[in-house]
Parts: structure tokens; C-alpha cells; sequence
């Protein structure tokens, strides 16, 4: 079987007051199955775009999107993006994202794959949750589209157990509670279980633990360590923390105002072997330094 | 305490704040009544009164009394529905029995013309999505279309129709059709009808909805939750729907005074047997008690209206009893 | 945003409201007798080289009237927009920011002026009182106080607890300059200016509506938009000319300042980003 995804030569340019501003400029990476890729970047770099063009969110701001987006489910690599040349009016040999048809054409190609083949945690859990439903109602929606076969108790039963495994103290509690009753790390938490219930293949994370407490934070990247563990399924961490990428990646890339600098295997790293590009050198050397002053 | 219990606890505060807000705006309404120059008893009976009559307004008025037991006995009344009777325009009947069959009138006018406004500002919404160069081509001129006065759209509809009317059915010798705008016939409902398209036409109502609609649904759109809701699977109408209805109401109940305001001379321009038609005859004839009871009916819809919003949002919106509201 | 469309808009509407408020200035200067206008032999012409708009009934020259007619609301317009503006900023600053009785003093103030029905409540007033135009536009200066002192005190809550406003504080200037200059001036500018522009709308319609029923407002002879526009009821179809310009120039002046009032607001928003 080929690799879970391949994203080749992307380019994500948005139209602004000032002109055209290209975010992502030519970037290619892939991902194994099983596989965890950490993308690490600081605010600016063009990671979450990346990451937001595999899931087809980029939004409907106008601009371009150009590139493949190779995805294998298991019958042979689809490209994500190939629809849009057929739809999306050309301008140049670009596509132009023209808002609503955009919308209409991506929903086309990802309805059928979001959640089943890949979903997503985003940053502020706060905001990724309904504020006007309950968390139980909202793992319950996951677990129907996962697990159609189950009647309501079932469902409850099982979202219920979902909350228990992303380490809820009191998950019968939580499951009747609503997102803004509830902390940043308890939500975050609860937004995990919102999408491994849907059991996707894979799992993309675009900085979990921005605006978390530091202690909080370490426990939602243990959580996230504890349940791939089986390595039945892949993930995407994006982040701009080295340290959260050191230990929960297998391979890391790291970018750089729109483009990738550097692709280096994590035990490489971390044994020191081979050249490194002077980006990574400097945040290696500044998470050294954190973990000297820690020590 | 249960989430039931708080949440009628959440409703009857509402409900209190409404009424004390009813009783602080019949007082404002009362205290402008004492606010007239001279002796107030003059200023507000008709013209040749007699004393006798005017003897039972000061009563009713309880202007003879200092304002604020005077207030209190004139809101007792008014609370059991006692308005006092009519003096002019429908001399002796008390002014509810006049009023409130007008009132429905308008309540129905008015209340469906805003029904249609934002049924069509939803629609509009939902179909032109977010803001587009081209689009202005549309939204531009039916701005300034939309933004004249209702009783300007009525004026302008009113003589259209009869231009047209005149220049076409009546010059080929048809019958003068039953929804001719003027002079009205009362048992059809064309009258209504074009009284509704005018209001929904003016006093800036329409795109002041629309742009609302579609600013609430296009942050609905973009916000991450429902950028969540995608990315593991689900439809998202029905978190839009959900979301989007606290806004809808809340944006009905808020508009409902913009209309109230327009109904009134829109009626008046169609010869419409509504509130706002009663009203400007009385206040022509100086009928003051069926002034001050509709003025009265009215403050009280749009109170009400924004209760039913409050209450709604508080039912819908979980964080809305969380704020202790 | 909006681009060429928006400019086009921006300056269309700006070039009607400048127009509006040159005439407002200047018609005062001009004399007007409509008693002397009157020309029975000269009634209900059409647009021409010696009436450019036409005549009324009474052989008057429209466009004359229609300049006149600016009179009635535009010194109003202008009192009522500043007494809603200046009002509400302060009581919506003191009902951000203060504290205690005085706070809910004027929070309670305000929650109640902004239920009463604003027409319903002017033709109460109206009744009772049998006031002058001046006094009608004072009375909606006052009903539109609320709406006003509700935005401007939303957005003094919401940067209140701004960095740069705590800086302020910090930095140890007065709460007065905070709160004039700093938020009300620099922040709410925008704000201000398009419930402005609202306000005088309102003024308008309201003038021309009561002088179109004619009990109250401006009354015959002296002109008005609104009682030219009742000229529909004698006229009973005979001409269209004597009240089709002022029904226009009332939607037309509305839709402008509303236009230009937004715009404006949205460039000032602009510019402050």
C-alpha cells in the first residue's frame, strides 16, 4: 500500500488590502500509516494552512490554492485538490478559490472522508465545542456516525466511556455539562474524544495545547501519546513547541515562512546524527536551553 | 438546584424586569399627561366638554390628586384593563373595547410584515452568502430603495396603483377591481397587503436585517466549531439553525418597534381600521383616553416582544442562567 | 472591502448630503413669501425652463419649496443629532465605566426611555402639548439617547479591560481623558458618527410624516417635503409633479445620510485599525 497522505508542491495565496500574500509556498511532505508527523513552526510559518488545505478548511477567503493533496484510504491515492481544476474557474494555470463554489466543491470531495478518514483538534477548545449543546450530545453525534448500529443508551453508554479515556475525573458529569461550565484542558480534552470516536485514520492535532496551562499541557500530550500507542492510526501534531514534537513524533518537518526547511527522522535528532539546517540548530539550542534552566 | 429550576427562576426574573419596566415607562407616559401647560384638564378633553365629563377625566387621571398617588390610582385602573371611556371617536364605548380590536389589526399587520422581512432577509441571506463586489449591484440600489420612509413607499404605491388603475382598467371600461387601494374596501385584504409591502419596503428595515443575518451566519460559518463539526463528519445545518435562532429572535423582537412606529401612518394612508389609524384620529379629536390606551398597548407589545426574546435566549443559550440573568 | 462600488457609493451619497446640508445653509439667506408664490394662471406645469421642477395647485414654483422645505428639518435634524450624540456618549461612558447607584441610575434611565415606541410616543406628546417641530426633534434627540449610550457603553465595557487602556491607568492619566479622549474620541468615533447621520434621518421622517398628516409639523402654506407630499389627497391624480419630487427628495436624502453615515464609519474604522 502507498503512504497515508502525500502533499505535493502546495501553494495557499490570499488576496488582502495589500496585495496577494502567499502563506504556503511550495511545500511537500508525507505521512506513513501509523505514522506521527510533527510540523513544527513558529505563528506565521504556514503549518496550520498546510494542515487546514489536507482537511479542505482553508476557508472562503479569496486567494489560491494549487498543489495535490495525495490521500490513501486503501483502494489507491486520491488527490484531494483534483476536483478543483474541473470546477473552479482557472485564472492563469492557478485556481482560484472562489468562495462559495469553493465551499461547494471541497464539501463534495471531504464530506465523504472528514471524521471516517481524517478529522481534527484545533487550538482554543473553547471555541471548537457548541456552545448551545452538551459535550455528552456532542460525542454522541461522533459516536452515531461511527457506530450507527447503536440505540441511545448505547450511544450514551459509549460516549460516556469516551470521556472516561480522555481521563475526565467525572465523565458522567461532563457528558450533561457545556463547553463554557468546563476548563481549556477539560474541553480539549473532550474535543479529543468528539474525533477519536469517529475512529478516524487520521488524526490531526493543530496546536492542542496553545493556550493551555503548562501542567494542563503536558497531560493533553501524554493523553495523546497514550492513545496512539496502538499505532492503528496517524497523526499530524502541529505545533510551535519542539519538546511537544520531540515526544510524540516519529519524523518531524520543520517550517519556515511558508516553505519546509528541513525533514529529519526524531531518533536522528535526538542521536545527533547529520548536518542540521541552522532554524532547527537554533530551536534545538533554545529548547536545551529550557531543559537546562528546568533542571 | 436543578437546571430546571433555574431556568424559571432566570424566566419569572425576566418577567419581573418587563413588568417593572412596563410600570417606569406608564409612568413616563402619565408624568407627560401632567406635563401639559395650563390646567392639564383642559389640555386634554376635546373642545367643548362638559363639565361633567370633565370632572370624570380628572377623576380617571386622578389629575385632581398629587402625581404619584394620582399615578398609582390611574395605573390600578389601567392594570385591570380600565382605560376610562371614549370621548370622540367613539363617544361613551370604554377605549378597550374600541382599542383592542384595532390593535389586533395592526398586531397581525405588523407582526406578519416582519415575519415576511426576515423570512426574506434569511433567504437572502443564506443565498448570497458573504459580501461580493458584484453583489452590490443589488444590495446597492435596493438600500436606497429600502431606506424611504414607509409612508413615502405607501404614498408612491398608493398613486402607482391608481395611475395605473386609472390609465388602464378604468379606460377600457372594466370594473373598478376589488383590491382599487383608495378608497378602501374594507372586506378584502388587497388593502392589507399593500400596507404590508410598504412597510416591508421602508423605514430602512429590510437591509438592516439582512446585513445582521448575514454578518450573525457568516461568523457562524467561519467559527471553529463548526469548522469542528466538519472535520469529524457531521452536517452542520443543525448547529446553525441552533445558533442562529436566539439572533432571529432576538432580531424580530428588536425591529418590532421600527414597524409599530411605520404601521401607523401606513394604516392611515390606506384607510386601514388598525391601532395606528385610531390612534391619529384621536389624537385629531383630542379623544385623550384612547390616546394614552394605545399608547399604553403599544409599549407593553414591544415589551413583551423583547420578554419573549429574553426568555427564549435564556431557554436556548445555557450561558445565559450561568450569568445569572 | 467593497472596492469601486463602495468608493462610487461613498462619494454618490457625499456629494447629496453635501447638497443637503449647502441648501440647509443657504435657504434661510433666500426670501420666500408663499402667499406672493401663488399664480393661478401658472398651476400644474410641468418641469420646465421657468419652473424647473414645475408648479403646485397654486401655480408655486416647486423647486423653490423643495429648497425651502429643507428648512423645517434641517436646524432640528442637526439640534436632535446633538442632543442623542453628546447625550449618550456620557451616559453611555458613565454607565461603562461608573460604578454603584449612579450606574444603575442611569442604566435604569435609559432601559426605560428605549421602550417607549418612538412615534407612538412623539404623537402623545404631540397631543398634548401641540409643539413646534423643534420641540418634536428634541423629544427623538432624547428617545434616541439609548440606542446611542448602549453602543458607546458596550465598547467602553469591552476596552476596559484592554492592555492599552489598563496602560493608561497605569500611566496614571485621568480617567476623564481615558474616557473622552482615549475611548470616546479615538475608539467610538466611528460609532458616533453613523448614529449621527441616523438621528437626522429620523428627524426627517418624523417632520415629514407629521407634516404629511398634517395635524401636527409644518403647516400650509409654509413649505415642507412632507405636506408637498400630501398634496396627493387634493391632486387626486391630476399631476404628479407638485408631490413626486418631494417623496423623492425624502427617500433619496434619508437613504443618503444612512449611506454616508456608514461609509464614513466604516472608512474612520479603517483608518483606526
Amino acid at each position: 500500500m502507498s503512504r497515508l497522505l502525500d502533499v505535493r508542491d502546495l501553494v495557499i495565496e490570499f488576496d488582502t488590502r495589500h496585495g496577494r500574500k502567499r502563506v504556503v509556498d511550495g511545500v511537500s511532505f508525507h505521512l506513513e500509516r501509523g505514522e506521527v508527523l510533527g510540523i513544527l513552526g513558529e505563528s506565521g510559518s504556514g503549518k496550520t494552512m498546510s494542515t487546514l488545505a489536507v482537511l479542505g478548511l482553508v476557508g472562503g477567503r479569496p486567494g489560491v490554492v494549487q498543489g495535490q493533496v495525495l490521500f490513501d484510504e486503501g483502494a489507491g491515492p486520491q488527490d484531494l485538490l483534483a476536483d478543483l481544476g474541473r470546477v473552479v474557474k482557472p485564472r492563469g494555470d492557478r485556481l482560484v478559490k472562489n468562495d462559495r463554489r469553493w465551499q461547494r466543491l471541497v464539501h463534495r470531495t471531504m464530506r465523504p472522508l472528514w471524521g471516517r478518514a481524517m478529522t481534527a483538534v484545533f487550538q482554543n477548545p473553547r471555541h471548537s465545542l457548541d456552545p448551545l449543546m452538551t459535550i455528552g450530545a456532542q460525542v454522541e453525534e461522533s459516536v452515531r456516525l461511527a457506530q450507527p448500529e447503536l440505540d441511545r443508551a448505547g450511544r450514551a453508554g459509549r460516549a460516556v466511556e469516551w470521556l472516561a479515556r480522555v481521563q475526565m475525573n467525572d465523565p458522567k458529569r461532563v457528558h450533561s455539562s457545556y463547553a463554557h461550565e468546563l476548563s481549556g484542558g477539560m474541553c480539549q480534552r473532550a474535543m479529543i474524544a468528539v474525533a477519536l470516536a469517529r475512529a478516524p485514520m487520521l488524526l490531526i492535532a493543530d496546536e492542542p495545547t496553545t493556550g493551555l496551562d503548562t501542567t494542563v499541557r503536558a497531560e493533553i500530550v501524554a493523553l495523546f501519546r497514550e492513545l496512539l500507542a496502538d499505532r492503528r492510526r496517524s497523526m499530524l501534531y502541529i505545533s510551535h513547541d519542539i519538546r511537544e514534537v520531540l515526544f510524540l513524533a516519529d519524523r518531524i518537518i520543520v517550517m519556515r515562512h511558508g516553505k519546509v526547511v528541513e525533514t529529519v527522522a526524531v531518533a536522528d535528532l535526538k542521536a545527533g546524527v547529520g548536518e542540521r539546517h541552522p532554524y532547527t540548530a537554533s530551536l534545538l539550542a533554545a529548547a536545551d536551553l529550557a531543559f537546562e534552566a528546568a533542571a | 438546584m436543578s437546571r430546571a429550576l433555574r431556568l424559571l427562576l432566570a424566566a419569572a426574573g425576566r418577567t419581573g424586569g418587563a413588568l417593572v419596566l412596563l410600570m417606569g415607562a406608564s409612568f413616563v407616559i402619565y408624568i407627560t399627561i401632567r406635563s401639559a401647560p395650563g390646567d392639564a384638564i383642559d389640555a386634554i378633553s376635546p373642545m367643548g366638554t362638559p363639565p361633567q365629563v370633565k370632572a370624570r377625566l380628572l377623576a380617571e387621571f386622578g389629575l385632581d390628586r398629587d402625581p404619584l398617588t394620582g399615578y398609582f390610582a390611574w395605573l390600578f385602573r389601567s392594570a385591570r384593563g380600565d382605560f376610562g371611556d371614549s370621548l370622540v371617536v367613539a363617544a361613551g364605548e370604554s377605549v378597550m373595547a374600541v382599542a383592542w380590536p384595532a390593535f389586533k389589526i395592526t398586531l397581525i399587520l405588523s407582526g406578519l410584515t416582519l415575519l415576511a422581512s426576515l423570512a426574506l432577509a434569511l433567504l437572502g441571506a443564506l443565498v448570497l452568502g458573504r459580501p461580493a463586489g458584484r453583489q452590490q449591484l443589488l444590495t446597492g440600489p435596493l438600500y436606497v430603495i429600502t431606506s424611504a420612509p414607509s409612508f413615502v413607499q405607501a404614498v408612491l404605491l398608493a398613486q402607482g396603483l391608481n395611475w395605473t388603475i386609472h390609465r388602464y382598467w378604468e379606460q377600457l371600461n372594466y370594473e373598478t377591481p376589488p383590491w382599487y387601494p383608495i378608497p378602501i374596501y374594507t372586506d378584502s385584504l388587497m388593502p392589507y397587503v399593500f400596507a404590508g409591502l410598504a412597510l416591508l419596503l421602508g423605514d430602512g428595515l429590510f437591509m438592516d436585517f439582512f446585513n445582521a443575518i448575514r454578518a450573525e451566519l457568516e461568523g457562524l460559518r467561519d467559527a471553529q466549531f463548526i469548522a469542528a463539526v466538519k472535520a469529524k463528519g457531521a452536517r452542520t445545518w443543525g448547529h446553525i439553525a441552533r445558533n442562529m435562532l436566539v439572533p432571529l429572535v432576538s432580531g424580530y423582537a428588536a425591529r418590532l418597534p421600527i414597524v409599530l412606529g411605520g404601521v401607523v401612518i401606513v394604516e392611515y394612508i390606506f384607510t386601514l381600521e388598525g391601532a395606528g389609524y385610531l390612534l391619529l384620529e384621536a389624537s385629531r379629536e383630542r379623544d385623550f383616553p384612547v390616546v394614552v390606551g394605545i399608547s399604553v398597548l403599544f409599549t407593553a407589545t414591544v415589551i413583551g416582544s423583547t420578554l419573549i426574546a429574553d426568555v427564549l435566549r435564556t431557554l436556548v443559550d445555557p450561558r445565559e442562567v450561568a450569568r445569572g440573568g | 472591502m467593497g472596492g469601486r462600488a463602495e468608493r462610487i457609493a461613498f462619494w454618490g451619497s457625499g456629494a447629496i448630503v453635501a447638497l443637503v446640508i449647502a441648501i440647509g445653509l443657504v435657504s434661510p439667506l433666500i426670501g420666500y413669501d408663499p402667499a406672493a408664490a401663488v399664480d393661478y394662471e401658472q398651476k400644474l406645469l410641468g418641469p420646465g425652463a421657468g419652473h424647473w421642477l414645475g408648479t403646485d395647485a397654486q401655480g408655486r414654483d416647486v423647486a423653490m419649496r423643495l429648497m425651502k422645505g429643507t428648512e423645517a428639518f434641517f436646524l432640528p435634524g442637526l439640534m436632535a443629532a446633538g442632543i442623542a450624540t453628546m447625550a449618550g456618549a456620557l451616559l453611555g461612558a458613565i454607565a461603562g465605566y461608573a460604578e454603584g447607584w449612579g450606574r444603575t441610575l442611569v442604566v435604569g434611565f435609559l432601559q426605560l426611555v428605549d421602550t417607549l415606541p418612538r412615534l407612538i410616543f412623539i404623537i402623545l406628546v404631540c397631543t398634548i402639548l401641540n409643539p413646534s417641530i423643534t420641540l418634536i426633534a428634541g423629544v427623538a434627540g432624547v428617545l434616541f439617547i439609548p440606542s446611542i449610550a448602549t453602543v458607546i457603553r458596550r465598547k467602553v465595557e469591552a476596552l476596559g479591560s484592554e492592555d492599552y487602556i489598563l496602560a493608561h491607568v497605569a500611566h496614571g492619566f485621568s480617567t476623564t481623558r481615558i474616557l473622552l479622549y482615549h475611548i470616546l474620541w479615538l475608539q467610538a468615533r466611528p460609532l458616533l458618527i453613523r448614529q449621527a447621520t441616523y438621528v437626522f434621518g429620523y428627524v426627517l421622517f418624523v417632520e415629514t410624516a407629521l407634516s404629511y398628516l398634517g395635524d401636527y409639523g409644518v403647516q400650509e402654506p409654509t413649505p415642507s417635503w412632507g405636506n408637498m407630499v400630501a398634496q396627493t389627497r387634493e391632486l387626486g391624480g391630476a399631476s404628479a409633479w407638485p408631490w413626486v419630487f418631494p417623496a423623492v427628495a425624502i427617500a433619496v436624502t434619508i437613504a443618503a445620510f444612512l449611506a454616508f453615515g456608514n461609509l464614513l464609519a466604516r472608512r474612520d474604522e479603517e483608518a483606526i485599525r
